[in-house]
This record gives C-alpha cells, structure tokens and sequence, in this order.
C-alpha cells in the first residue's frame, strides 16, 4: 500500500535535526492488535513512533498526546483551561448534559479544544487541538471561545496559529448557540488572516460538520494524516438520504487531496519537521 | 401549539417561500445567476430590486411548490455553488453600495456525494468568514426552516430576525435524532430539546426580533406576512444604512464573536472568561 510505503520512508527520511516530536508523549490505550494490519502492537514502540504503526495506520489521539507531539517539552501554557461547558438547554437525552461533562471531567479530558502558547522548534506559536473523546470534539460555547480567543491574540501579536483537528462537528447540547460557534470562529479566522499571521491547520480522523465547514478548511495550509476522514455531511447520512452508494475511500484525506480541499496529505511521523518548515518559509525577514 | 407543529408550520408546503417575498418587496426584481465558476445553483435566488427607493441585493433559498419544482430547486438545500454564488452576488453589492437582505429557508446544506466532492464544507466555511468583510449592511430573516450549517452560510449578518413561526437549528430534529439516539424517528422529541422556536431562540440572544405572523400563519394571508416582513426589515435595515462602514464591519464581528455572551438570563450561561 502507497501509505505505508511512503510513512516508513518519512520515518528514515524525516529532516536531520526536529525530532518527531517534541515533548514526550504519554502512554495511550490501544488495542492489542493493530486495526490496519492486525499486527500486536507493542505500546511503548507505538508511542516512539507518534502511535503510527507500521502499516501506516494512524491512531486517534487526544489533545493531551497531540499538545507534546507539537510543542516543544515544557513549552506549552495552556489558556483558559479553567472554564468549563454548562447544560443551557436543559438537554435530558439520552443523558443528562451537566452530568456528560462533569463525567469526562472528572476522566481527566478538559473540554472538546485546549489550547495555549508554546514553541516548536524554538519558534513561538498558538496551539490548538481539539479532542474527540469529549464529546465527539464538538464545537461548543467553551471550544469556539478557546478557539477565537487564541485566534485574536495570534493576529494582535502575530505568532503563528497551528490547529490540530478531530471534530463531529456542532455539538447537539447547546443548540444554536453551538451554531453559532462557526461563525465566531470564522470571524476570529479572517481576523488572523487579515493580520497576515500564518495559520496552519492538522486535519484529523474524524473532521466533520461544523468543524469542517468553519475553521477546519480556512487555513493557510491544510495538512491531512494519511486515511483520515475529512467532509461536511457523514458517509451514514448520505448514504440515507440518497441512497447512493459511496466508493472506497470517499471523504478520505487523499480523495479530498484529489478534490482540492487540502493542501498535503504528511504522515503523523513527518508533521513536526514539516510545520517547522513552513514556519520557518512564512517568518517574515 | 406544540413544538413538532411550529417544526410543521415552518415546513409547510403551502408557507410563502423567498420569491413570494421578493416579489412583493421589489417587484421589479430581477434575478442574476450563476457562481461564474461552473454552474448556477438553482437552490438559491439571487438578484436585484429596488426596495423602498433604494437598489437592494436579494438572495433567498427556494423550496419549489410543486413536485417538478421541488426537484428542479433540489428542496432548498444548496450545493457549493451556491454559496460562491452568493459571496459572488455579495461582492456585486459591495461594488455598487448596495444593502443585502438574506432570505434563510432550507433544511440544511444538500448532504450528497456530489456536494462532498466539491466541497461543500470549504464553500460553507468561505462564506461565513467572507460575509464578515461585505462592506454593505446585511440583514438576515429566517422565513421558514433554518437548519444547520447549510442556512447559517446564509446568516451572518449585521441584524437577524425571524418570523414568528419559523425555526433555527443546529441540525434538522431528524438529523439530531439520528446523531442522539441513531434513529431519525425520535425526531420529535429532538425537536423538543433543540430549543429551536423562534420565541426560545430569541430569549437566547441569537436573533434581534421575532416578526409576527399573520393570524393561521403565514401562509393564510401572503400579502400581510409580506407587509409584516418588510416593515421589520426596512425598521432594521435603516439605521445601518446610516453606519461608517468601519463601524458596520466592526459591529458584525462583534455580533458574532460575542454572541453567546449576551446570555444574561442565568447567571451560569455562557463561559466565564478573564
């Protein structure tokens, strides 16, 4: 397979001198065997190589792996990290909201976005990631207010603004108010852009809905992992509501390459060299 | 009146759609196509029509009527061109100083393979930031269904206003069913949850004014919820047409990016920031 291949190739061939990653990552539950290639995975190896196994499949990681892959050790200082999401819609089903978020609290994830200032390679940045295990990496009230609050002190300070993603989209709980996130976010992104302040966004498996059809896409570069799961509407949803059927590998980061949607599809193994090169090309002399 | 028979009301085949108002608003209409890229998106109208004296930009989802139109229209549900055909008309109407008026009423972006692969998130995700940056004043009315992403590239705006029996929602209670409960059969009491009526959604702070409907709903009397409509607007529209441009642009980021700060019902609603 053409994935394998090339993350294997990166692995030996990653540039001289920026390590894969820059903190140390912590030890992650994984399956016994590898999915893509039903391998056992060794979890130790695993995490020297970002939790990319050899075959080229790529684990789902949340914002507590993905802040050290990026940032430098002991660079990052998390902002706002105190504020946490309220149920404002007295939402019931299938669970009480309030009691979902005190749950995943209390696992220790804090919100669908943390972000903060770190460096990368020495290179000062504003970093983001969203995180799938709290609820499904919705965007929220806290999440998109994270987001345009980082977004707004990038553009007035003019550090560049990396974005990592793995988002379902608008979360269901708050609403309209969760909406309406996307166009916060977005306004927040054109006032990066209108700052000529460079934004790099990493697009994750899964990166849907709301997320895709806001700040996800509106990147000076988008970069996708290898076989992610990239669009606006589910495979699930068209399928029910046209009943066609989807060819192998719809919506997946290289048929969005092929579609123009993104800019580069680089392995999790060869991201941080690749950032801190385009870091590097967009620093004004 | 139950929340499924707002939903209902809101959808009803029969409801007055975009051009029903557009035509009563600027009779002299004229409506311009095409994202002069690759196709038109017969899912929007868009044009020009003088509206109280002044040469105003139209743009409104339409749903059609009968079957042969509800096929043609694709039910309201855009595709990518769609939304480049706005920005298009938008850039059109910022060339000549000419304000915008956005008829929202559709189900939510059109979720096909086709639009996926022209992208239909990026289209959506252009159009929101670009609206930010339309220097003519801009404003918003749900008519009918607003539903997801798909209406919300449609909805910024310096004023958004509803009609009374119009709804707004993150996603369609169908859809919200199916992400809650993976069954879009629930989607009642999606509805319930969703707080999507426009009585909740203005008590939210998310829209400026709820616009009454004629009694039985819009669709009994077409000539007074279009009388209706247009007094709001124009009493919206007014004082925006008055604004520096700076402050309009200034306004509408700030508009959004606080949106949800204007919560004040609880003193717990929305994050507690610095």
């Amino acid at each position: 397979m053409e994935v394998s291949a090339s993350s294997i190739m990166s692995i030996a061939e990653r540039p001289a001198g920026v390590a894969i990653q820059g903190g140390e990552l912590p030890l992650i539950l994984l399956p016994s065997n590898c999915p893509g290639c039903g391998v056992g995975l060794d979890p130790e190896e695993m995490r020297s190589q970002n939790y990319v196994c050899e075959c080229g499949h790529h684990f789902r990681l949340g914002a507590d792996v993905w802040i050290p892959i990026i940032a430098d050790e002991g660079s990052f200082q998390e902002r706002w990290g105190d504020v946490r999401s309220h149920d404002l819609l007295n939402w019931t089903v299938p669970k009480r909201y309030e009691a979902v978020v005190e749950e995943l609290l209390a696992e220790g994830l804090n919100e669908s976005v943390r972000t903060g200032t770190a460096t990368l390679e020495g290179m000062p940045i504003w970093l983001a990631a969203f995180d799938f295990g709290f609820v499904g990496g919705t965007l929220s009230i806290v999440a998109g207010e994270r987001l345009a609050r980082g977004m707004e002190q990038a553009a007035s300070s003019g550090v560049p603004y990396i974005l990592v993603c793995a988002s379902g989209g608008a979360r269901m709980q708050e609403g309209l108010l969760a909406l309406m996130q996307m166009a916060k976010v977005n306004a927040a992104v054109g006032a990066l852009h209108d700052a000529g302040v460079p934004f790099f966004s990493v697009l994750t498996d899964p990166t849907f809905g709301g997320t895709a059809a806001s700040l996800a896409l509106l990147a000076d570069v988008n970069i996708a992992e290898p076989g992610a799961a990239i669009g606006f509407t589910g495979p699930r949803v068209i399928k029910q509501a046209t009943y066609a059927d989807l060819p192998a590998g719809f919506q997946s980061a290289e048929f969005q390459l092929e579609h123009g949607q993104i800019d580069l599809v680089t392995p999790r193994t060869e991201l941080r060299p690749m950032l801190a090169h385009l870091l590097e090309m967009h620093v004004r002399p | 009146m139950s929340v499924w028979e707002v939903v209902e009301l809101a959808r009803h085949p029969d409801r007055p759609y975009s051009m029903d108002y557009i035509k009563r608003l600027a009779p002299d209409f004229v409506e311009l196509h095409g994202d002069r890229l690759s196709a038109d998106d017969p899912a929007l109208v868009g044009g020009l029509g003088r509206w109280h004296g002044r040469t105003t930009m139209f743009l409104g989802h339409q749903k059609g009527r009968t079957l042969k139109e509800r096929v043609g229209r694709n039910w309201g549900m855009m595709h990518p061109e769609g939304y480049r055909k706005a920005i298009r008309l938008a850039h059109h109407a910022a060339r000549f100083g000419f304000p915008i008026i956005s008829l929202i009423d559709t189900p939510g972006a059109y979720p096909g393979a086709g639009a996926e692969e022209r992208g239909i998130a990026s289209a959506i995700a252009a159009a929101i930031m670009e609206w930010f940056r339309i220097p003519v004043p801009i404003v918003a009315a749900v008519i009918g269904e607003g539903g997801s992403g798909g209406a919300l590239g449609m909805g910024v705006a310096d004023r958004v206003i509803m009609l009374e029996n119009s709804i707004y929602s993150v996603a369609s209670p169908e859809a919200a069913a199916s992400i809650v409960w993976r069954d879009n059969s629930r989607k009642v009491e999606a509805a319930e949850q969703l707080q999507l009526t426009s009585r909740e959604i203005l008590a939210m702070g998310l829209v400026e004014e709820v616009v009454k409907e004629p009694e039985g709903s819009a669709r009994a009397d077409y000539e007074r919820a279009a009388a209706a409509l247009d007094e709001a607007l124009v009493r919206h529209m007014d004082p925006l047409l008055e604004m520096p441009t700076g402050q309009l642009l200034q306004h509408r980021y700030e508009r959004f990016r606080y949106i949800d700060s204007l919560i004040r019902a609880e003193p717990d609603f929305g994050p507690k920031i610095d």
